[in-house]
């Protein structure tokens, strides 16, 4: 089996990742992943999952509101949290 | 009272490729391990092979006759992703059948209160119809229907605590209100299945345990699930797929259970067995892949079985 090293699991965008986590569940579910390598697939969706949570994050905080004047144009953004 | 143990002489002789987990060195880390002066009072026994015949009993005739055609004449032959053949290895599966029924005439015939079977292949991921996941024939399932066969024995519950679910035995009796089948595994993890919606007729009942969990997971599933379902089911004989690779020390999975957590859950198994099954106990190795861990959990599981004292639960 040619498994990509976790590093390129750095360089994957998010639907390229949440894409090769749902089919490594797919797998594990439906027991198509092979006894001797059931483990190292399940560590690279872990991996995989670690991955997508961090993108997530970081878009998270890249999402700010948008402040809207009185007539509701928009003037400017603020952050979420704020 | 007397404990058999059954060795496998010829039980190297199933060969599989350099690298692969499930290889002859298992059963000598056995040998050497049950060679300690603490297991001087044992009954032993060398397996002689049985008729694979037998395993028609809960295998599809073309699945055994696709088996017998697999066989290469020499080297290593290979009949599904995990599951390898030598030319040797039907009369291998052969002898561990033999030994486990040596070790049912044994226990049923009176000359032995439990036994344990070192051998190999392992038997509990073999289907109806298939085999897979480094087994060929599903023994304990051929063992359980021997003991209707030979002795009558109605309620037959098969307990499986290697750290994979044994889809095999599951799918051999899902139907059959009369063998109980009661697991605890990785999950997720092979072979996939092994939910908590596997209920069989109300005869199955899995624990799925998560990754990284140990001996205290462990526990609460036998205690929550297992147990009490096993003993509203009364079994007449309790047969159990032991495999030790549920140590956090195994190649294979990432549950983390040390020896005396096999020590406890062979306690409290023949703590239902003392019930219904009058203290009747078989037990076959399955899997085990750390020969250190392999040797130590077997050591534990068989030292409970001969102290015929339950060990007692750390509450």
């Amino acid at each position: 089996m040619t498994e990509k090293k976790p590093d390129d699991i750095a360089k994957l965008s998010f639907e390229q990742a949440l894409a090769e986590l749902e089919s490594i569940v797919a797998k594990l579910e439906g027991g198509q992943a092979p006894l001797q390598q059931s483990i190292e697939i399940y560590e690279r969706g872990e991996a995989l999952k670690k991955h997508c949570e961090a993108l997530l994050k970081a878009a998270e905080a890249r999402i700010e509101k948008i402040t809207l004047s009185k007539d509701g144009k928009p003037t400017g953004t603020t952050p979420l949290d704020d | 009272m007397t404990t058999l143990l059954i060795t496998q002489p010829d039980g190297a002789d199933h060969r599989t490729p350099p690298g692969h987990p499930e290889r002859g060195e298992r059963l000598k880390a056995l040998d050497e391990a049950f060679a300690a002066s603490r297991f001087g009072r044992l009954a032993r026994a060398e397996a002689v092979a049985a008729d694979l015949v037998l395993a028609e009993a809960v295998h599809s005739a073309s699945m055994l006759a696709a088996l017998r055609a697999a066989v290469p004449e020499a080297g290593i032959g290979q009949i599904e992703t995990d599951t390898f053949l030598s030319p040797k290895s039907l009369e291998v599966a052969a002898s561990a059948l033999g030994g486990a029924l040596m070790a049912l005439d044994a226990v049923m015939g009176g000359r032995a209160e439990n036994a344990f079977c070192a051998i190999r292949p392992p038997g509990h991921h073999a289907e109806r119809n298939r085999s897979m996941g480094f087994c060929l024939i599903n023994t304990i399932a051929i063992v359980a229907q021997e003991a209707r066969r030979r002795y009558g024995v109605e309620r037959v519950a098969i307990l499986d605590f290697d750290v994979h679910h044994g889809n095999g035995t599951e799918d051999i009796f899902k139907n059959d209100p009369d063998t109980f089948y009661g697991s605890s595994h990785q999950w997720p993890l092979y072979p996939g299945t092994g939910t908590l919606d596997e209920t069989g007729v109300g005869n199955v009942v899995n624990a799925p345990l998560p990754p990284y969990s140990g001996g205290k997971e462990m526990r609460e599933a036998y205690r929550d699930r297992i147990l009490p379902a096993l003993r509203a089911f009364g079994p007449d004989l309790i047969l159990i797929s032991a495999g030790f690779d549920a140590d956090g020390r195994d190649p294979l999975a990432q549950l983390q259970w040390q020896p005396d957590d096999f020590a406890w859950v062979t306690g409290k198994l023949m703590d239902a067995a003392g019930g219904s099954a009058d203290n009747r106990m078989v037990s076959l190795l399955e899997g085990g892949y750390d020969l250190v861990a392999l040797a130590e959990g077997a050591a534990a599981h068989l030292g409970v079985l001969m102290s015929g004292v339950a060990a007692k639960a750390a509450e």
